[in-house]
């Protein structure tokens, strides 16, 4: 009895840690998968959050401020240790579908550490090149019922057309002496 | 229109989100987040710090151009120049959905345009359709007496203190050979659309502008919860 028992215990173990050796595999490329979806949330939610067209809380406000400050640090350590991980698997020498989803996991980490990084509200507004100058002469491209922003300080007067405004969203200038921003 | 600097340090903005359909600034020098209409900052290491306003106006370039014969005016940047707005662009905006919750009785639509106007007393919302068929409207806001005048092309809108030599003026749009003038009834002295008396008792006094705000009425309540609107007597 005592024998056939500790037989049946010793086969027990034995699929005990072959299946632990294929859990922890799984796991091995469960982490850099997870460190990946934590990037991806840390620059998903502000760009989800403050989206044009849908209302705004002061806490979303604040996440949205908190993640984006602190994304491009964040996401580009996550991206490290993901890449760190994948290293380390791949000495491992695992198969073809695991070494698909370790190049895959790699990819998607740098690119959301890039995403990280970028502004991609001025990819769609780009922020005006050099800022040129007409004369009311010569300022063909305006018509006369075109709006303008117009400012005069310490004599000095600058018009901004408001359809040029509406697309940059902000020209810096010099007017009078004084450093302005003008919006729109 | 801001001015960049603050507290001795020029700031350089970027287009950085949007609340509510106002836009959101991020100053490269701290990384704070500045409110576009208010020029307050409100995340980041400057929060709660305020740029300082400088009066504009917005109205046409004839008019512009006609008040300011020396001006400069931006040129369009010929790299971003196609993505540049209709032509049309007002009648799109106004097309556009708003996202902020309404209130329950709202007096006016979300996207019906007003010329703006606070102080430290109130704020006030006066339809910019009523303006122009109005004419000038003699108002008070709070204790400060006030001149809000719609331009002829019924587009602009300025606000002046209706107040020159000590007394607090009335004014009439005036008609005849001051037409395109103002006349104030106080002194009879006349008026032109800057705020300057060019004849009469008062002449070559100047009235104070005060800021006014081209918007819509779902934005400036936003920002002005406490405003009314002015009720054209039409």
């Amino acid at each position: 009895m005592g024998r056939i028992r500790s037989g049946a215990e010793a086969s027990e173990n034995t699929t005990d840690s072959e299946e632990t050796k294929v859990a922890g595999r799984r796991r091995g490329v469960l982490i850099p998968c997870l460190l990946f979806a934590a990037s991806l949330l840390a620059v998903g939610i502000p760009v989800w959050l403050i989206q044009p067209f849908r209302h705004q809380t002061p806490r979303d406000l604040e996440v949205s401020y908190f993640l984006r400050r602190w994304s491009p640090v964040g996401v580009s350590i996550l991206a490290g240790f993901t890449l760190f991980w994948v290293f380390r698997l791949w000495r491992g020498s695992p198969g073809l579908l695991r070494r698909r989803t370790l190049v895959l996991a790699s990819a998607l980490s740098l690119f959301t550490a890039w995403f990280a990084h970028q502004n991609h509200f001025e990819w769609k507004f780009r922020p005006p090149g050099k800022t040129e100058f007409s004369t009311p002469a010569e300022a063909s491209f305006l018509k006369d019922e075109d709006r303008v922003l117009g400012v005069e300080i310490n004599g000095e007067a600058a018009a901004y057309p408001i359809r040029a405004l509406a697309y940059h969203h902000l020209v810096h200038d010099r007017v009078g002496g004084v450093e302005l921003v003008a919006t729109y | 229109m801001w001015e960049r600097n603050l507290n001795g340090k020029d700031l350089q903005f970027h287009l950085s989100g949007i609340n509510n359909e106002n836009f959101i600034m991020k100053d490269e020098q701290t990384g704070s987040w500045w409110q576009q209409v208010s020029g307050r900052a409100i995340q980041g290491p400057l929060k709660g710090s305020q740029l300082k306003r400088f009066s504009h106006d917005d109205l046409t370039f004839a008019t512009w151009k006609r008040e300011h014969p020396s001006t400069r005016i931006l040129e369009p940047d010929p790299s971003a120049q196609e993505e540049y707005a209709p032509a049309d662009w007002e009648a799109e905006t106004a097309e556009l959905p708003v996202v902020t919750p309404r209130g329950k009785s709202e007096p006016l639509e979300d996207r019906d345009l007003v010329a703006g106007v606070s102080n430290q007393d109130a704020a006030r919302a006066y339809l910019v359709a009523d303006l122009a068929r109005q004419g000038p409207v003699n108002d008070r806001l709070g204790t400060t007496p006030i001149l809000v005048l719609p331009f002829e092309d019924g587009k602009s809108v300025r606000v002046f203190e209706r107040t020159a030599g000590g007394q607090v003026l009335e004014f009439f749009a005036g008609t005849g050979e001051e037409l395109g003038r103002l006349v104030d009834a106080t002194t009879g002295s006349t008026w032109d659309f800057r705020g300057t008396a060019l004849a009469g008792p008062l002449s070559g006094s100047q009235m104070a502008r005060m800021d006014v705000l081209l918007d819509y009425w779902f934005d400036w309540r936003t920002y002005h919860p406490d405003t009314d609107v002015y009720r054209a007597g039409l």
